[in-house]
Protein backbone atom coordinates (compact mmCIF):
# COMPACT_ATOMS: atom_id res chain seq x y z
CA UNK A 1 0.00 0.00 0.00
CA UNK A 2 1.17 3.13 -1.17
CA UNK A 3 2.03 5.44 2.36
CA UNK A 4 1.60 9.16 1.46
CA UNK A 5 4.61 9.96 4.64
CA UNK A 6 7.44 10.83 2.22
CA UNK A 7 6.86 14.31 3.14
CA UNK A 8 6.99 13.97 6.75
CA UNK A 9 10.37 14.19 7.89
CA UNK A 10 11.42 17.22 5.71
CA UNK A 11 8.37 18.58 7.69
CA UNK A 12 9.74 17.34 11.06
CA UNK A 13 13.22 18.87 9.71
CA UNK A 14 11.90 22.45 8.54
CA UNK A 15 9.90 22.17 12.13
CA UNK A 16 12.85 22.23 14.15
CA UNK A 17 15.32 24.26 12.25
CA UNK A 18 12.44 26.94 12.26
CA UNK A 19 12.49 26.30 16.33
CA UNK A 20 16.19 26.48 16.20
CA UNK A 21 15.82 30.39 14.42
CA UNK A 22 13.34 31.15 16.64
CA UNK A 23 14.90 31.06 19.90
CA UNK A 24 17.76 32.79 18.28
CA UNK A 25 15.88 35.59 16.86
CA UNK A 26 13.69 35.53 20.40
CA UNK A 27 16.80 36.26 21.90
CA UNK A 28 18.49 38.56 19.70
CA UNK A 29 16.16 40.62 19.02
CA UNK A 30 12.89 41.14 21.63
CA UNK A 31 9.35 41.41 19.61
CA UNK A 32 7.98 44.78 18.37
CA UNK A 33 5.69 45.67 21.37
CA UNK A 34 8.36 45.92 24.26
CA UNK A 35 11.63 46.80 22.19
CA UNK A 36 14.83 46.77 24.39
CA UNK A 37 17.38 48.72 23.85
CA UNK A 38 20.71 47.35 24.44
CA UNK A 39 21.40 46.94 28.15
CA UNK A 40 21.94 50.77 29.34
CA UNK A 41 25.58 50.97 30.79
CA UNK A 42 25.58 51.45 34.55
CA UNK A 43 28.59 53.83 34.50
CA UNK A 44 27.02 56.34 31.85
CA UNK A 45 24.24 57.22 33.74
CA UNK A 46 24.04 60.83 31.47
CA UNK A 47 22.54 58.78 28.50
CA UNK A 48 18.76 58.40 29.00
CA UNK A 49 18.02 55.06 28.43
CA UNK A 50 15.44 54.71 25.73
CA UNK A 51 13.70 51.74 27.49
CA UNK A 52 10.65 49.24 26.16
CA UNK A 53 8.28 51.14 23.43
CA UNK A 54 5.07 50.31 22.94
CA UNK A 55 2.78 51.11 20.01
CA UNK A 56 3.87 53.70 17.18
CA UNK A 57 6.16 54.98 20.03
CA UNK A 58 6.49 58.48 21.09
CA UNK A 59 7.52 60.91 18.25
CA UNK A 60 6.87 64.54 19.91
CA UNK A 61 9.49 66.06 21.65
CA UNK A 62 8.04 68.80 24.04
CA UNK A 63 6.50 67.19 27.22
CA UNK A 64 3.37 68.81 28.66
CA UNK A 65 3.37 68.05 32.57
CA UNK A 66 0.62 66.46 33.98
CA UNK A 67 -0.15 69.29 36.49
CA UNK A 68 -0.67 71.52 33.35
CA UNK A 69 -2.80 69.39 31.91
CA UNK A 70 -4.75 68.83 35.00
CA UNK A 71 -5.20 72.22 35.70
CA UNK A 72 -6.51 73.10 32.23
CA UNK A 73 -8.11 69.65 30.57
CA UNK A 74 -10.40 71.35 28.80
CA UNK A 75 -7.82 73.34 27.04
CA UNK A 76 -6.12 70.11 25.84
CA UNK A 77 -8.79 67.58 24.25
CA UNK A 78 -8.39 66.50 21.68
CA UNK A 79 -4.56 67.13 21.19
CA UNK A 80 -2.41 65.30 21.18
CA UNK A 81 0.34 65.20 23.52
CA UNK A 82 3.13 63.88 25.37
CA UNK A 83 3.27 63.28 28.92
CA UNK A 84 6.12 62.00 31.37
CA UNK A 85 5.93 60.91 34.59
CA UNK A 86 6.38 57.73 37.17
CA UNK A 87 4.03 54.76 36.74
CA UNK A 88 2.10 54.45 39.70
CA UNK A 89 -0.71 51.94 38.51
CA UNK A 90 -1.10 49.42 35.77
CA UNK A 91 -4.32 47.74 34.85
CA UNK A 92 -3.98 44.04 36.37
CA UNK A 93 -6.27 42.14 34.41
CA UNK A 94 -5.27 43.33 30.76
CA UNK A 95 -1.97 45.64 31.13
CA UNK A 96 -4.54 48.57 28.85
CA UNK A 97 -3.86 51.68 31.37
CA UNK A 98 -1.14 53.33 32.92
CA UNK A 99 -1.25 55.94 35.44
CA UNK A 100 1.17 58.69 35.30
CA UNK A 101 2.20 60.90 38.39
CA UNK A 102 2.47 64.54 38.35
CA UNK A 103 4.54 66.62 41.18
CA UNK A 104 1.81 66.86 43.66
CA UNK A 105 0.30 64.63 46.30
CA UNK A 106 -2.33 62.22 44.26
CA UNK A 107 -1.59 64.16 41.08
CA UNK A 108 -2.24 61.83 37.94
CA UNK A 109 -3.27 61.07 34.74
CA UNK A 110 -4.42 57.72 33.13
CA UNK A 111 -2.97 56.67 29.91
CA UNK A 112 -5.15 54.29 28.32
CA UNK A 113 -5.08 51.99 25.15
CA UNK A 114 -7.74 49.12 23.41
CA UNK A 115 -7.58 46.41 24.85
CA UNK A 116 -4.62 44.26 23.39
CA UNK A 117 -3.18 46.48 21.18
CA UNK A 118 -0.40 47.67 23.49
CA UNK A 119 0.27 45.64 27.29
CA UNK A 120 1.96 46.91 30.06
CA UNK A 121 3.23 45.04 32.01
CA UNK A 122 1.47 44.91 35.78
CA UNK A 123 5.41 45.20 37.61
CA UNK A 124 6.17 48.54 35.45
CA UNK A 125 5.01 50.19 38.35
CA UNK A 126 7.55 53.14 39.91
CA UNK A 127 8.99 53.13 36.44
CA UNK A 128 9.39 56.26 34.22
CA UNK A 129 6.97 55.88 31.23
CA UNK A 130 6.85 58.43 28.71
CA UNK A 131 3.58 58.52 26.54
CA UNK A 132 1.79 59.93 23.57
CA UNK A 133 -1.82 60.19 22.67
CA UNK A 134 -4.74 62.18 22.51
CA UNK A 135 -6.60 63.92 25.64
CA UNK A 136 -9.72 63.02 26.11
CA UNK A 137 -11.75 64.84 29.47
CA UNK A 138 -14.88 62.88 31.03
CA UNK A 139 -17.10 64.96 33.53
CA UNK A 140 -19.02 62.39 35.73
CA UNK A 141 -22.40 63.16 37.99
CA UNK A 142 -21.87 62.32 41.54
CA UNK A 143 -23.97 58.91 41.19
CA UNK A 144 -21.80 58.21 38.39
CA UNK A 145 -18.31 59.03 40.07
CA UNK A 146 -19.86 56.88 42.50
CA UNK A 147 -20.39 54.28 40.33
CA UNK A 148 -16.66 54.72 38.85
CA UNK A 149 -15.38 54.36 42.22
CA UNK A 150 -17.29 51.18 43.42
CA UNK A 151 -16.02 49.81 39.91
CA UNK A 152 -12.30 50.37 40.55
CA UNK A 153 -12.77 49.00 43.91
CA UNK A 154 -14.24 45.78 42.74
CA UNK A 155 -12.00 45.44 39.21
CA UNK A 156 -8.74 46.59 40.65
CA UNK A 157 -8.67 46.70 43.87
CA UNK A 158 -9.13 50.55 45.20
CA UNK A 159 -9.04 51.42 47.75
CA UNK A 160 -11.40 54.33 47.82
CA UNK A 161 -15.08 54.05 49.38
CA UNK A 162 -16.95 54.66 47.20
CA UNK A 163 -19.86 56.02 49.95
CA UNK A 164 -16.91 58.51 50.63
CA UNK A 165 -17.26 60.41 47.75
CA UNK A 166 -19.13 63.67 47.81
CA UNK A 167 -17.73 65.56 44.65
CA UNK A 168 -18.15 64.79 41.40
CA UNK A 169 -14.97 63.78 39.07
CA UNK A 170 -13.67 64.95 35.96
CA UNK A 171 -11.54 62.29 34.46
CA UNK A 172 -8.82 63.27 32.25
CA UNK A 173 -7.02 60.71 30.33
CA UNK A 174 -4.74 59.93 27.35
CA UNK A 175 -5.39 57.69 24.72
CA UNK A 176 -2.63 56.74 23.60
CA UNK A 177 -1.05 55.95 20.41
CA UNK A 178 2.61 55.07 21.72
CA UNK A 179 4.88 55.07 25.04
CA UNK A 180 8.07 53.91 26.40
CA UNK A 181 9.21 52.88 29.76
CA UNK A 182 12.47 53.46 31.66
CA UNK A 183 14.23 52.04 34.16
CA UNK A 184 14.69 56.08 35.27
CA UNK A 185 13.78 59.23 33.86
CA UNK B 1 -11.40 8.25 -3.41
CA UNK B 2 -7.20 8.31 -3.49
CA UNK B 3 -7.66 12.25 -2.25
CA UNK B 4 -9.64 11.33 1.12
CA UNK B 5 -6.85 9.18 2.10
CA UNK B 6 -4.49 12.07 1.73
CA UNK B 7 -6.64 14.50 3.19
CA UNK B 8 -6.73 11.60 6.11
CA UNK B 9 -2.70 11.73 6.44
CA UNK B 10 -2.09 15.71 6.32
CA UNK B 11 -4.96 15.82 9.12
CA UNK B 12 -3.73 13.87 11.22
CA UNK B 13 0.24 15.15 10.84
CA UNK B 14 -0.95 18.81 11.05
CA UNK B 15 -2.99 17.78 14.23
CA UNK B 16 -0.33 16.53 15.69
CA UNK B 17 1.85 19.72 14.88
CA UNK B 18 -1.40 21.49 16.15
CA UNK B 19 -1.05 19.87 19.38
CA UNK B 20 1.07 21.91 21.28
CA UNK B 21 -0.61 25.19 20.30
CA UNK B 22 -4.18 23.93 20.76
CA UNK B 23 -3.50 22.66 24.13
CA UNK B 24 -1.42 25.89 24.95
CA UNK B 25 -4.61 27.90 23.63
CA UNK B 26 -7.13 26.14 25.16
CA UNK B 27 -6.19 26.52 28.52
CA UNK B 28 -5.18 29.89 27.92
CA UNK B 29 -9.13 30.58 26.36
CA UNK B 30 -10.15 28.92 29.98
CA UNK B 31 -8.16 31.30 31.88
CA UNK B 32 -8.95 34.72 30.06
CA UNK B 33 -12.80 33.46 29.75
CA UNK B 34 -13.36 34.10 33.82
CA UNK B 35 -10.83 37.17 33.54
CA UNK B 36 -13.84 38.72 35.10
CA UNK B 37 -13.09 36.60 38.49
CA UNK B 38 -9.55 36.77 38.47
CA UNK B 39 -6.39 37.46 37.04
CA UNK B 40 -5.44 34.77 34.83
CA UNK B 41 -1.35 35.69 34.46
CA UNK B 42 -0.56 37.10 38.09
CA UNK B 43 -1.12 35.92 41.77
CA UNK B 44 -1.08 38.59 44.21
CA UNK B 45 0.24 38.54 48.20
CA UNK B 46 -0.69 41.19 50.59
CA UNK B 47 1.96 41.45 54.50
CA UNK B 48 0.78 43.82 56.72
CA UNK B 49 3.29 46.20 58.63
CA UNK B 50 3.49 48.38 61.57
CA UNK B 51 5.56 50.85 61.76
CA UNK B 52 4.44 53.76 63.84
CA UNK B 53 3.92 56.88 63.30
CA UNK B 54 6.25 58.16 60.30
CA UNK B 55 8.65 61.11 60.44
CA UNK B 56 9.88 63.28 58.21
CA UNK B 57 8.56 66.40 56.78
CA UNK B 58 8.55 65.33 52.91
CA UNK B 59 7.25 62.59 50.97
CA UNK B 60 11.20 61.82 50.21
CA UNK B 61 11.87 61.62 53.90
CA UNK B 62 9.17 59.78 54.76
CA UNK B 63 9.92 57.10 52.12
CA UNK B 64 13.76 57.16 53.35
CA UNK B 65 12.26 55.77 56.86
CA UNK B 66 10.00 53.44 55.50
CA UNK B 67 12.63 51.65 53.37
CA UNK B 68 15.00 51.74 56.22
CA UNK B 69 12.51 50.17 58.85
CA UNK B 70 11.70 47.55 56.05
CA UNK B 71 15.40 46.60 55.47
CA UNK B 72 15.15 47.38 52.25
CA UNK B 73 17.71 47.79 49.55
CA UNK B 74 17.74 51.21 48.66
CA UNK B 75 19.52 50.76 46.07
CA UNK B 76 16.10 48.52 44.89
CA UNK B 77 14.07 51.62 45.40
CA UNK B 78 12.38 52.61 41.83
CA UNK B 79 10.71 55.47 43.53
CA UNK B 80 7.89 56.73 46.05
CA UNK B 81 4.35 58.94 45.18
CA UNK B 82 2.11 60.17 47.96
CA UNK B 83 -1.21 58.83 47.07
CA UNK B 84 -2.24 61.75 49.60
CA UNK B 85 -1.41 64.11 52.35
CA UNK B 86 -1.33 60.71 54.63
CA UNK B 87 -1.03 58.09 52.20
CA UNK B 88 2.93 57.19 50.66
CA UNK B 89 3.32 54.54 48.23
CA UNK B 90 7.23 53.02 47.78
CA UNK B 91 7.32 51.46 44.75
CA UNK B 92 10.07 48.19 44.58
CA UNK B 93 11.13 46.34 41.72
CA UNK B 94 9.08 43.20 40.30
CA UNK B 95 5.81 45.14 40.96
CA UNK B 96 6.10 45.21 44.38
CA UNK B 97 5.06 48.26 46.79
CA UNK B 98 4.70 49.29 50.30
CA UNK B 99 1.67 51.39 50.87
CA UNK B 100 1.08 52.82 54.73
CA UNK B 101 -0.82 55.43 56.20
CA UNK B 102 2.09 58.18 57.30
CA UNK B 103 0.24 58.98 60.32
CA UNK B 104 -0.06 55.35 61.58
CA UNK B 105 2.41 53.81 60.31
CA UNK B 106 0.26 50.65 59.19
CA UNK B 107 0.51 49.97 55.90
CA UNK B 108 0.82 46.76 53.36
CA UNK B 109 3.76 45.44 51.42
CA UNK B 110 2.04 43.80 47.98
CA UNK B 111 3.76 41.76 45.75
CA UNK B 112 2.70 40.42 42.64
CA UNK B 113 3.51 36.82 41.15
CA UNK B 114 3.99 35.42 37.57
CA UNK B 115 1.87 32.64 37.70
CA UNK B 116 3.34 29.85 36.39
CA UNK B 117 2.28 28.18 32.93
CA UNK B 118 -0.38 30.41 32.48
CA UNK B 119 1.40 33.51 32.57
CA UNK B 120 3.13 32.22 29.29
CA UNK B 121 0.58 30.94 27.22
CA UNK B 122 -1.63 34.17 28.06
CA UNK B 123 1.25 35.74 26.57
CA UNK B 124 1.13 33.73 23.40
CA UNK B 125 -2.91 33.58 23.15
CA UNK B 126 -3.21 37.11 23.26
CA UNK B 127 -0.28 38.03 21.34
CA UNK B 128 1.38 40.13 23.70
CA UNK B 129 4.33 39.36 22.09
CA UNK B 130 3.53 40.47 18.47
CA UNK B 131 6.08 40.64 16.07
CA UNK B 132 6.93 37.34 14.52
CA UNK B 133 4.86 35.82 16.74
CA UNK B 134 1.84 37.27 14.86
CA UNK B 135 2.78 35.42 11.65
CA UNK B 136 2.77 32.11 13.55
CA UNK B 137 -0.12 32.70 15.35
CA UNK B 138 -1.55 33.37 11.74
CA UNK B 139 -0.69 30.11 10.40
CA UNK B 140 -2.13 28.26 13.35
CA UNK B 141 -5.07 29.84 12.54
CA UNK B 142 -5.04 28.53 8.93
CA UNK B 143 -3.86 25.17 10.19
CA UNK B 144 -7.14 25.29 12.54
CA UNK B 145 -9.52 26.47 9.56
CA UNK B 146 -7.90 23.52 7.56
CA UNK B 147 -7.93 21.16 10.44
CA UNK B 148 -11.71 21.79 10.59
CA UNK B 149 -12.45 21.37 6.80
CA UNK B 150 -10.26 18.30 6.29
CA UNK B 151 -12.22 16.38 9.66
CA UNK B 152 -15.34 17.58 7.73
CA UNK B 153 -15.21 15.81 4.80
CA UNK B 154 -12.17 13.48 5.55
CA UNK B 155 -14.67 10.39 5.70
CA UNK B 156 -17.46 9.33 3.39
CA UNK B 157 -20.95 7.51 3.57
CA UNK B 158 -22.63 7.22 6.88
CA UNK B 159 -20.06 8.66 8.94
CA UNK B 160 -18.79 11.50 6.33
CA UNK B 161 -20.58 14.75 5.91
CA UNK B 162 -23.19 13.58 3.44
CA UNK B 163 -24.11 10.97 6.19
CA UNK B 164 -24.70 11.68 9.87
CA UNK B 165 -21.95 14.67 9.67
CA UNK B 166 -24.09 17.09 8.57
CA UNK B 167 -26.16 16.97 11.73
CA UNK B 168 -23.13 17.19 13.93
CA UNK B 169 -22.08 19.96 11.94
CA UNK B 170 -25.62 21.38 12.09
CA UNK B 171 -25.67 21.66 15.70
CA UNK B 172 -22.50 22.94 16.46
CA UNK B 173 -23.54 25.74 14.02
CA UNK B 174 -26.43 25.98 15.97
CA UNK B 175 -24.85 26.97 19.36
CA UNK B 176 -23.30 30.38 17.83
CA UNK B 177 -25.85 31.32 15.64
CA UNK B 178 -28.67 31.20 18.65
CA UNK B 179 -26.07 32.88 20.86
CA UNK B 180 -25.78 35.79 18.00
CA UNK B 181 -29.61 36.11 17.66
CA UNK B 182 -30.23 36.55 21.33
CA UNK B 183 -27.04 39.01 21.17
CA UNK B 184 -28.87 41.04 18.69
CA UNK B 185 -33.02 41.09 20.41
Amino acid sequence: MHRPMSFVRPLLILALATAGTACDSSTASPPKSAKTSPAASATAPAAPAPGQSFGAGVKLTETTPVATLLADPKAHVGKTVRVEGQVVDVCPKRGCWMDLAGDAPGQKVRFKVTDGEMVFPVDAKGKHAVVEGVVAVNELTLEETREYVAYQQKEYGAEKDPASVTEPMVIVRIDGTGAQLRDRK
Amino acid sequence: MKWRRWIRAIHRDVGYVAVALILAYSLSGLAVNHIEDWNPSYTFETRAFDLGPVPGATGGEQAAFVIDRLRLDPREVRGHFQESETELRVFLPEGQEARLDVRTGKGKLKSIHKRPVLFEVNALHLNNLKGVWTYVADVFAVALVFLAISGMIMMKGDRGFLGRGKWFVGAGLLVPVGFVVYMYQ
